[in-house]
């Protein structure tokens, strides 16, 4: 097996963090320290709920913003830079580098997502003094905010083969607000008693990537158990939907002309 | 790479896609509706309305108001649509959504007028909650004093669920006052102060709303009542020709057949979904057990005599 996607992956990680885009931790180590002092003096009752939210929110928004809008940018500024020619001109495949790209940023938000995670621990502990048997379901939830950021990460790499970081942005951030509100297209297939408008919805539902299916933030913070066919099916779910991608941007990057 | 390696390995990383995509995409689905039926206890009925503060989204909505509004209208409608149809469906949040909808934008007429008709509507199409749905309509004619038909709501709220025959020829008559009312406002703020609580007029009401809308979902409403109301007239008719059968002969009939063989009664006798009246116990007749229509419960046999 090609070493060639593992050693642009490691490359694309140090150029992150070259370009200190892990100074966000410290924006959320701020902000949750903040939390957990104020949040005692605020409300009653539901200290841990309002860290547990606040947090996970806080770790899927970076993410996002981190995925979006580094992915959009991973083709295009080595294009820009012309740093994409050097590196096709060594014997590395197209899709090889793609998927370098996309192994790299994930990373990045893998290691940037476990040090929010810790924080938010930290947080938890200073609100409570002890973690209870439910706080499991907040690993769930950040296993599933990784899963959704493995897919927005995909998204913008796809749209980062063809089209400026701009346009990137707006289609891959579209795809996923569409994503995350996909239940509510297929309500209207079940609402209208027009056949053509509820198979086109019903289709758009099962072709658009479910973001939905990712958020437990809410059984996170109540403490409820997430059924293991869930994560089960999710982590499927998410792996297809990331080679689907990965396909489509290989088959689009390989015709590109770099000239 | 050479330019031929490089088509080559174009053409074979197309070819793949051709073939990969749709079938991950088929896949995927697949997956999907798995996933759909894991979470369907999760996310099954959990009415969540996270903002209730219409005024609070005014201002958070950045002067896009009027939008926030179509989407809220958009859900209440969906939201009543999905539960009209499912048996022991709980509608907490439709007031809040109408609410919030009204809000944001005073002047969406739809919002007051259809948001009263599903409010109003009683279980299990409905809250049945009619008390709510003349403060919607009343705040809609606030908001909104030249629309004469916001009276010809709140008169049909009146007469038709809260049986206030008065209030109803009240609103029917101020909604008369308009120069751009209908004249039948007139007629019918005269009919309801005299025969508020008759099924014909109730009829009149509910074929007014029925020609006044295009909406599907309340033309069906309407038709269901009418259909129901026009079943409680043709029982009323029998019920009649059933006391008559009993001055006559000095019992009551055992069967609807007794009557047409007496003369009382002759033609067609259906309920509007094509089901024969049939006759209970004491000459007192009633629907078919397999027809689809309801009774109101003040439209039943018994309240007939």
């Amino acid at each position: 097996m090609s070493v060639i996607p593992g050693v642009v992956a490691i490359n694309t990680f140090r150029e992150a963090v070259r370009d200190r885009v892990l100074y966000n931790l410290i924006f959320f180590a701020l902000m949750m320290i903040g939390a957990a002092i104020l949040v005692g003096q605020i409300s009653i009752g539901i200290e841990r709920m309002v860290i547990i939210n606040l947090g996970l929110s806080a770790i899927s928004i970076f993410g996002i913003i981190m995925a979006i809008f580094i992915g959009v940018g991973l083709v295009y500024k080595e294009m820009e830079k012309r740093t994409l020619y050097s590196l096709l001109s060594k014997p590395i495949r197209r899709w090889e580098f793609l998927v370098g790209k996309f192994a790299g940023l994930l990373l990045t938000l893998v290691v940037n997502t476990a040090l929010m995670t810790l924080g938010l621990g930290a947080a938890l502990y200073f609100v409570s003094r002890k973690f209870e048997r439910g706080d499991a379901t907040i690993l769930v939830a950040v296993y599933f905010i990784l899963l959704e950021l493995a897919l927005v990460t995909a998204l913008a790499l796809f749209f980062s083969c063809f089209t400026s970081p701009m346009l990137s942005t707006l289609y891959t951030l579209g795809i996923y607000v569409a994503g995350v509100f996909a239940p509510g297209i297929l309500s209207v297939s079940q609402f209208t008693s027009n056949w053509e408008l509820g198979a086109i919805t019903r289709f758009i539902y099962y072709v658009l990537p479910n973001f939905h299916n990712f958020g437990v933030i809410a059984a996170a913070a109540h403490g409820d158990a997430v059924p293991f066919t869930l994560i089960w099916h999710n982590t499927l779910y998410a792996l297809l939907y990331v080679i689907l991608i990965l396909v489509a941007s290989a088959a689009v990057f390989s015709g590109r002309n770099l000239k | 790479m050479s330019k031929r390696g490089q088509n080559k390995s174009h053409t074979r990383a197309v070819l793949l896609a051709l073939v990969a995509v749709p079938a991950l995409f088929a896949l995927c689905a697949g997956l999907q509706m798995r996933i759909d039926a894991d979470t369907f206890a999760m996310y099954q009925d959990k009415d969540e309305l996270l903002l209730r503060s219409g005024a609070l989204l005014k201002k958070l909505s950045l002067g896009y108001e009027p939008l926030l509004a179509d989407v809220y209208w958009t859900r209440a409608v969906q939201y009543y649509g999905v539960r009209a149809r499912k048996p022991g469906a709980t509608y907490e949040q439709l007031w809040p959504l109408l609410d919030i909808t009204t809000t944001l934008d005073p002047k969406l007429m739809i919002a007051y007028r259809f948001g009263a008709v599903f409010l109003s509507e009683r279980p299990p199409t409905g809250p049945g909650k009619a008390d709510l749905a003349v403060e919607l309509v009343k705040r809609g004619i606030a908001e909104n004093p030249d629309e004469w038909r916001l009276y010809e709501d709140l008169g049909f709220l009146y007469s038709i669920h809260l049986k206030d025959y008065k209030k109803a020829a009240e609103a029917y008559l101020e909604g008369s006052k308009n120069p751009n009312a209908q004249i039948w406002m007139k007629v019918m703020a005269a009919r309801v102060a005299e025969t508020g609580n008759e099924l014909e007029t109730s009829r009149l009401i509910w074929v007014g709303v029925y020609s006044s809308t295009k909406d599907e979902m309340v033309r069906r409403t309407a038709v269901q009542h009418i259909n129901s109301l026009d079943a409680a007239l043709g029982l009323k008719r029998l019920n009649k020709s059933s006391e008559e059968y009993w001055r006559k002969f000095g019992r009551f009939p055992a069967s609807i057949q007794e009557l047409r063989d007496a003369g009382l009664v002759g033609g067609t006798l259906e309920d509007p979904a094509g089901f024969p009246y049939v006759m209970g116990p004491n000459g007192v007749p009633q629907l078919d057990p397999h027809s689809p229509i309801v009774l109101e419960s003040d439209q039943g046999a018994g309240e007939l005599r």
